[in-house]
């Protein structure tokens, strides 16, 4: 499936196949499970009332799913703008070290900064996932390429679930309905465990578990906000404290 | 929710609060990324609140649902939630079983219970 055609040195291949060969390799599980989950927030838009374009637009500008279930649902709650801004970005930390793992691999051999902020700008979990198996088969000269085409496949099907889950809600039967849903939560859910390594990350998902229900009706819809930097705080401090373990 | 409600105030709403938010980390990795040391203190820290943020999303989620799941009673919600985490770690970390016991445990208990949102 994710087989190259022998290329010849001499025969440099052109950026646009780079970029082709990258959205082909979009369509692949991993892909298909970021589709479905956008699906589910396509189903999330339809109920809570947001705009269908401007839920297309979040999927391809904010490109994060956390931050975007954080906007619309704080939206949706009468969360402050001021807010839900901090929220959002609180919640994009985790790009970060996933931008600064994956950029050499995304980099190529002659680095520049606009195609490096557009590949860093597709980095998500899938994407740095993906990137670190599709990556180092890719020749260096067609990277940049390639993770564009990549990014922008996983994109674009993820644009096109959103619609299709936002769509389909009204029109599918009950037990469908409640399965779109529950697709959001149960994949953070698994994203959480599967990234969680040491004891503050444990932490930090129990305690921001816990502080969710007492603070759910905060005033100014900063529930999420006091779950985040309480819990998140919490965990950290507690973590200091604990014995020092190696592992 | 009325400005919102619009497409146009929404968008807006989607780039200021959405897009630009959060595309800091991305370009902060891309102009800082070999000085950032991930290991700081100071990352240490906002990682620790950006993950009890996200589980705070999941429990909001699962506490005060939106739509159809509103019907079914939170401990199937909850209990779908759990028992897919117990797929993903059983089935050697595959993200697709987990989804998929989620998935069955909450359709099978909904039909179970006899709700038919």
């Amino acid at each position: 499936m994710n087989a190259f055609p022998d290329s010849h040195p001499q025969d440099p291949i052109r950026p646009a196949r780079w970029f082709a060969r990258g959205m082909r390799g979009a369509v692949s599980t991993p892909g298909l499970v970021l589709v479905a989950t956008f699906i589910g927030f396509g189903g999330l838009l339809h109920d809570l009332g947001f705009p269908i374009f401007a839920g297309i637009l979040s999927t391809l500008l904010v490109w994060a799913l956390p931050a975007q279930v954080i906007l619309v649902g704080g939206l949706a709650a009468g969360a402050s703008l001021p807010a839900l801004a901090v929220a959002v970005c609180l919640s994009g930390v985790r790009l970060l070290p996933m931008v600064v793992s994956l950029m050499p691999l995304m980099r190529g051999p002659r680095p520049r900064l606009l195609s490096e902020l557009v590949c860093a700008h597709f980095v998500a979990v899938t994407m740095w996932a993906e990137g670190f198996r599709l990556l180092p088969k890719v020749a260096p000269e067609g990277r940049p390429s390639y993770a564009a085409g990549l990014g922008f496949g996983l994109t674009a099907l993820s644009m096109a679930g959103t619609a299709i889950g936002f769509f389909l809600t009204g029109a599918l039967p009950g037990p469908l309905a409640v399965a779109l849903l529950l697709l959001t939560p149960i994949s953070f859910a698994i994203l959480l465990v599967r990234n969680a390594r040491r004891p503050v990350d444990w932490l930090a998902i129990g305690l921001g578990t816990a502080i969710s229900p007492l603070v759910a009706n905060s005033p100014g819809g900063l529930d999420l906000f006091w779950a985040g930097v309480g819990g998140g705080t919490l965990a950290f401090f507690i973590a200091r404290l604990l014995p020092e373990r190696r592992a | 929710m009325n400005f919102f409600t619009t497409e146009l105030g929404a968008m807006l709403v989607v780039i200021f609060v959405g897009f630009l938010p959060n595309e800091v980390w991305r370009v902060l990795g891309v102009l800082f990324g070999r000085r950032i040391d991930a290991d700081s203190v100071w990352m240490q820290w906002v990682q620790a609140v950006a993950t009890a943020l996200l589980a705070a999303v999941v429990a909001r989620l699962l506490l005060v649902p939106s739509g159809a799941l509103v019907t079914l009673p939170l401990w199937l919600r909850a209990g779908a939630v759990a028992s897919g985490i117990a797929g993903f770690l059983i089935g050697r970390r595959s993200v697709l079983a987990g989804v998929l016991v989620a998935e069955t445990v909450l359709v099978v208990g909904a039909w179970w219970l006899g709700v038919s949102p």
